[in-house]
């Protein structure tokens, strides 16, 4: 059997500084954080931020992240039609790193919290540190979707060559960098230690 | 650097003053971490979270980084960063111009958001490490170090430098078959930024930080 959790000794663990302080006061004493033994309203919160970012996806997806004008013709191409455009030129380890930062990760994201908000609602005993560490992963990975947003203003500023070739970027950019904002707080406002107390519950 | 797995401790008294405990920010199982030595770190034992890691010369690393790095992110913004030639024509661009490039081309927002993660966030958040860093180093203590801690730590989760980084790669292979790109001096110093704000963030443990200034602030109070 393992010890004792900061929440049966009436303890707080600061988000911020990690210092432990007794579970009634408001503030951290040290550092002047928020303080809550566990994250207020997470789940309906987390879901709530999930739900945006499926919203906010889907213009991502169908508006075109950047418009290539070439001798006056104007081409705009979405994330998905990037990928394939980059597969026919050849460049397929490029085109896989697209499709990963851009496809996989925001919806394995999504799909892991919705699963991990769902198995909690439910209040679901099993592997718990299997689950703590999707969370983890989540967490970690948040940030990476955003490498197509950033090569979309690299192009954009790079490529003026007035009257010949001019990438502009279009409206998806911004779409996707909110999914990508929003996902990270959804994941920071999921509390992990809601699947360890309903283990314990079961384990008593 | 090897690994320690701290005993799970069974605490008998409410003991929150004691700074050697810890819980796990992933499960609340609670730790006692005083016995970590030098380059150790501890992992929790029930769900593998990393709690801490103990470097004896951290912040003299945090400051070094700090240093570097500011002069790196300096040269990334100065110079030309990628430069790209086509049927006799050339367009050259530095990182601040990307932003205002962006902003002239309507997308205020999309200007913000990268400039604010590429540039700004990281430069304030190595700025505020720095400070911070010289004066534990030198062991002072003042009341603004507090909330200066609290803003370093919020705004470090929402750097994206490496990030940019990848991009910059990636662009690089999506033009490099339309016309000629050349890379130009603030590719490397911008490159070499993004290590160093690696290195920096990793000789900062957030439990030994906030250990080390309450130590100073009871030294101070004790004067």
């Amino acid at each position: 059997m393992p010890g004792d959790t900061a929440a049966s000794r009436h303890l707080a663990s600061c988000h911020l500084c990690l210092k432990l302080a007794d579970a009634s006061a408001h503030r951290c004493p040290r550092c002047g954080e928020a303080l809550h033994q566990r994250k207020s309203g997470s789940l309906q919160r987390t879901l709530a931020l999930l739900v945006t970012a499926v919203v906010l996806y889907i213009p991502a997806n169908v508006l075109p992240i950047m418009i290539t004008d070439q001798l006056g013709s104007a081409e705009p191409s979405t994330i998905l039609g990037g990928v394939v455009l980059l597969i026919d030129m050849g460049s397929v380890p490029i085109a896989a790193v697209i499709f990963i930062a851009s496809v996989m990760v925001p919806l394995g994201k999504l799909l892991a919290l919705f699963y991990l908000c769902w198995s909690v609602s439910r209040g679901r005993p099993s592997n718990p540190r299997q689950r703590t560490v999707m969370y983890r992963a989540t967490e970690l990975i948040g940030k990476w979707s955003m490498v197509d947003v950033f090569v979309v203003s690299i192009l954009v500023a790079l490529v003026h060559l007035t009257g010949l070739l001019v990438i502009l970027p279009g409206s998806a950019a911004v779409a996707f960098a909110g999914v990508v904002i929003v996902t990270i707080l959804a994941a920071e406002s999921f509390d992990p230690r809601v699947i360890w107390d309903q283990q314990e519950e079961t384990d008593e | 650097m090897s690994s320690h797995s701290p005993q799970a401790v069974q605490v008998t008294t409410v003991a929150a003053a004691r700074p050697c405990l810890v819980a796990c920010p992933s499960c609340d199982l609670l730790y006692d971490v005083s016995e970590l030595r030098h380059g150790q770190k501890a992992v929790c034992a029930r769900c593998g979270d990393f709690l801490t890691r103990k470097l004896e010369d951290g912040f003299e690393k945090l400051q070094s980084y700090a240093i570097a790095g500011l002069v790196c992110l300096a040269i990334g913004c100065s110079f030309p960063f990628l430069s790209f030639k086509s049927s006799g024509l050339e367009s050259v661009m530095t990182l601040p111009q990307m932003v205002t490039q962006l902003y002239q081309q309507g997308r205020a927002d999309m200007a913000l958001l990268v400039a604010g993660f590429i540039i700004v966030i990281p430069a304030v958040v190595l700025v505020l490490l720095l400070a911070l860093s010289t004066c534990i180093i030198h062991r002072k203590y003042y009341s603004w170090m507090v909330p200066v801690t609290r803003l370093a730590f919020h705004l470090q989760s929402w750097s994206m430098v490496e990030v940019f980084f990848i991009g910059v790669l990636v662009s690089l292979v999506k033009i490099g078959h339309m016309a000629t790109v050349v890379i130009g001096i603030s590719f490397w110093g911008y490159g070499a930024f993004s290590l160093l704000f690696v290195f920096a963030l990793a000789s900062l443990d957030r439990l030994q930080y906030w250990n080390e200034l309450d130590r100073l602030a009871d030294i101070n109070s004790a004067r």
